[in-house]
């Protein structure tokens, strides 16, 4: 059953001041702010552009869950596969250096909260959730701009005939490409070094059971979601391309800096071809099918893109926050929705419990989200991405090509002794980071990666 | 035993395939535009169409893009890739552009 209403309800001006609140758009953000509202027995209308929640969203993606599972009853999310391994490669042109993690921990529920699943689904079910808890949804309809009286936000204006809709609390969750926070002078339009476009492709095996198992190694359940980086991946650019296993098939993509695909002129299909034809990679993906092809961007700017998280009779959550981490290690995004969805829910139940609308009134929100994992992480991770990006060359070419040439001589077969591989393939690695002052001062910045 | 395994052919479908895989509904007007069109005559970098994963945006000859707005996936990268902040980028109205159905 879809939790969808006649999108035509909307025009029913009874909607205007029926509801506590309104949060535009139906992701994970704003799914858990309106599931969280309205257990705390708030009025809630949910806001969502496509035909059903998930019509529109596109991710990797594993989504990490140690959130939903406490919202919701989550023995009926639409799950794909758990997250058995995960492994990190570097490729160069035409080799691979992997490292490859797969704790026995894993198998076990609650499978570390990481699971492959497909946003269409899973969305939908999120959004049924808040449903059920009381919320009232409505699709096919975009929020065009905010309403105010007195400076104070009260409202939306939808497209929709007599599509202005009054309430006293607002909750921009609308992902991104967030057109109603800027429009409205919310925040700031991100600029390209600081987004991502990500392209992907959900593959089937038509004719080939158990494919996914015997490639991936899997059995029942189990999942994997590999990450590569290096020019084998995306070629010039900064950024990096994923496979994750689905049920019954793969979602493949690359995601890298907008500033690096115009610079270096690479197109996203050419670089998401190049990357499906590497060595290392075709072999898992041959002779599929395409059942899917579909783009959206990343918000990359960290901790120091986030906006003012509250204002009078307003909250930002979720990506339209800028609340991702993407550091090449880590691309997580679904919890830090979902984590700011629940907390803006809850400064707003309370807030609604005092009759209070102004911004100080939600100032529980980021109060709570700056203690919460979500600030923590972008925070600790802030200096990454400059490292990275000014490391750049080293770590995505020099290094890669450097691991695979030390592979190659380490393990070479010949007949001279293995000192003299082992020392040939220590020189290559050396030769790359600028010798042993270079690898230690490598070592001490990226320390805090794994401290 | 062959001396040099080959790396297996992968198969990459047409751009038009691609599209042809995701669910669209015509909102009868483009939703994308560009704010001055002399910006773009004058624009010699065409970041909209280098970033654009659908081939939506192309060159054309009187140095205006052609923007073929029934390819769009909705992505956004478009309106930040113009460094003249030149791209009208709004929703396509009720619901109509692409619907995804694994996502
Ligand atoms: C290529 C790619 C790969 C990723 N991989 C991962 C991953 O593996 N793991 C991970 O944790 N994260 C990943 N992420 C990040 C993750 O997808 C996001 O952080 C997450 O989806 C954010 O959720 P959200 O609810 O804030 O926004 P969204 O999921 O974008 O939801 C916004 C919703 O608002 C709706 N909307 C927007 N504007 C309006 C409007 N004006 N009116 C009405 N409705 C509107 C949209 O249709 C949408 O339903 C990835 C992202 C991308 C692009
Ligand atoms: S839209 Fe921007 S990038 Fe594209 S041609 Fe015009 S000015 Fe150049
Ligand atoms: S939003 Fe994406 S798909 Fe649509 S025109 Fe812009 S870059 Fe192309």
């Amino acid at each position: 059953m879809t939790p969808e209403l006649d999108g035509d309800a909307v025009a029913d001006p009874n909607y205007d001041d029926e509801f506590d609140a309104i949060v535009v758009g139906a992701g994970l953000a704003g799914s858990a702010a309106a599931l969280t509202m309205a257990n705390r027995g708030l009025e809630v209308l949910l806001i969502e552009r496509g035909s059903s929640p998930g019509a529109k969203n596109v991710f990797g993606g594993v989504c990490y869950t140690p959130t939903i599972r406490e919202l919701t009853d989550f023995d009926g999310a639409p799950l794909e596969r758990y997250v058995a391994e995960r492994r990190f490669s570097m490729l160069s042109r035409n080799d691979e250096t992997a490292v490859s993690i797969s704790p026995g921990e894993w198998h076990e529920a609650p499978h570390n909260d990481s699971y492959t699943v497909l946003r269409g689904e899973f969305d939908e079910w999120f959004a049924e959730q808040a449903v059920e808890a009381g919320t009232t949804l409505v699709t096919s309809t975009t929020v065009t701009g905010l309403v105010r009286k007195n400076g104070r936000i009260v409202g939306v204006e939808t497209d929709r005939p007599d599509g202005t809709i009054r309430a006293p609390y607002v909750v921009l969750a609308e992902g991104g490409n967030s057109l109603v926070s800027e429009g409205a002078d919310l925040k700031a339009t991100e600029t390209r070094e600081n987004v991502a476009v990500g392209v992907k492709e959900v593959l089937e095996f038509p004719g080939r059971d158990e494919v996914i198992e015997d490639r991936f190694r899997l059995t029942d359940d189990a999942g994997v979601s590999y990450h590569y980086f290096g020019e084998g991946a995306v070629g010039d650019a900064f950024g990096g391309g994923f496979i994750y296993t689905n049920d019954d098939t793969v979602s493949i993509g690359v995601a890298y800096r907008i500033e690096d695909a115009v610079a270096a002129d690479q197109s996203p299909e050419a670089t998401l071809n190049a990357f499906k034809s590497h060595p290392a990679v075709a072999p898992l993906v041959r002779d599929a099918r395409t059942v899917e092809y579909s783009a959206k961007t990343i918000p990359e700017g960290g901790a120091e893109s986030i906006p003012d998280l509250v204002h009078d009779g307003a909250a930002i959550v979720g990506d339209a926050a800028g609340l991702v981490l993407n550091n090449g290690v880590h691309l997580e995004g679904t919890n830090m929705a979902v984590e700011s969805g629940y907390h803006a829910g809850n400064a707003i139940a309370r807030a609604a419990d005092q009759g209070r609308v102004g911004a100080k009134a939600l100032q529980a929100y980021p109060d709570a989200l700056e203690r919460s994992f979500v600030v923590q992480n972008l925070e600790r991770y802030a200096w990454m991405m400059d490292a990275v990006e000014a490391d750049r060359d080293l770590l995505f070419e020099d290094l890669p090509r450097a691991f695979a040439d030390a592979g190659t001589e380490y393990f070479r077969m010949d007949r001279t002794p293995k000192e003299a591989h082992a020392e040939n393939a220590k020189r290559a690695v050396l030769d790359a980071v600028g010798g042993w002052t270079g690898a230690a001062k490598l070592a001490l910045r990226y320390r805090k990666v794994v401290t | 035993m062959s001396a040099q395994p080959t790396t297996p052919q992968v198969d990459n479908d047409s751009m038009e395939d691609r599209l042809y895989t995701v669910k669209y509904s015509d909102p009868g007007d483009s939703h994308l535009d560009v704010k001055v069109p002399d910006v773009c005559t004058q624009c010699d970098t065409y970041d909209c169409v280098r970033v654009c994963p659908a081939n939506v945006w192309r060159e054309s000859e009187d140095g205006v893009p052609h923007i073929a707005y029934e390819n769009c996936l909705e992505c956004s990268s478009c309106r930040y890739a113009c460094s003249h902040d030149n791209v009208v980028w709004t929703y396509p109205e009720t619901g109509a552009g692409v619907t995804y159905k694994h996502g």
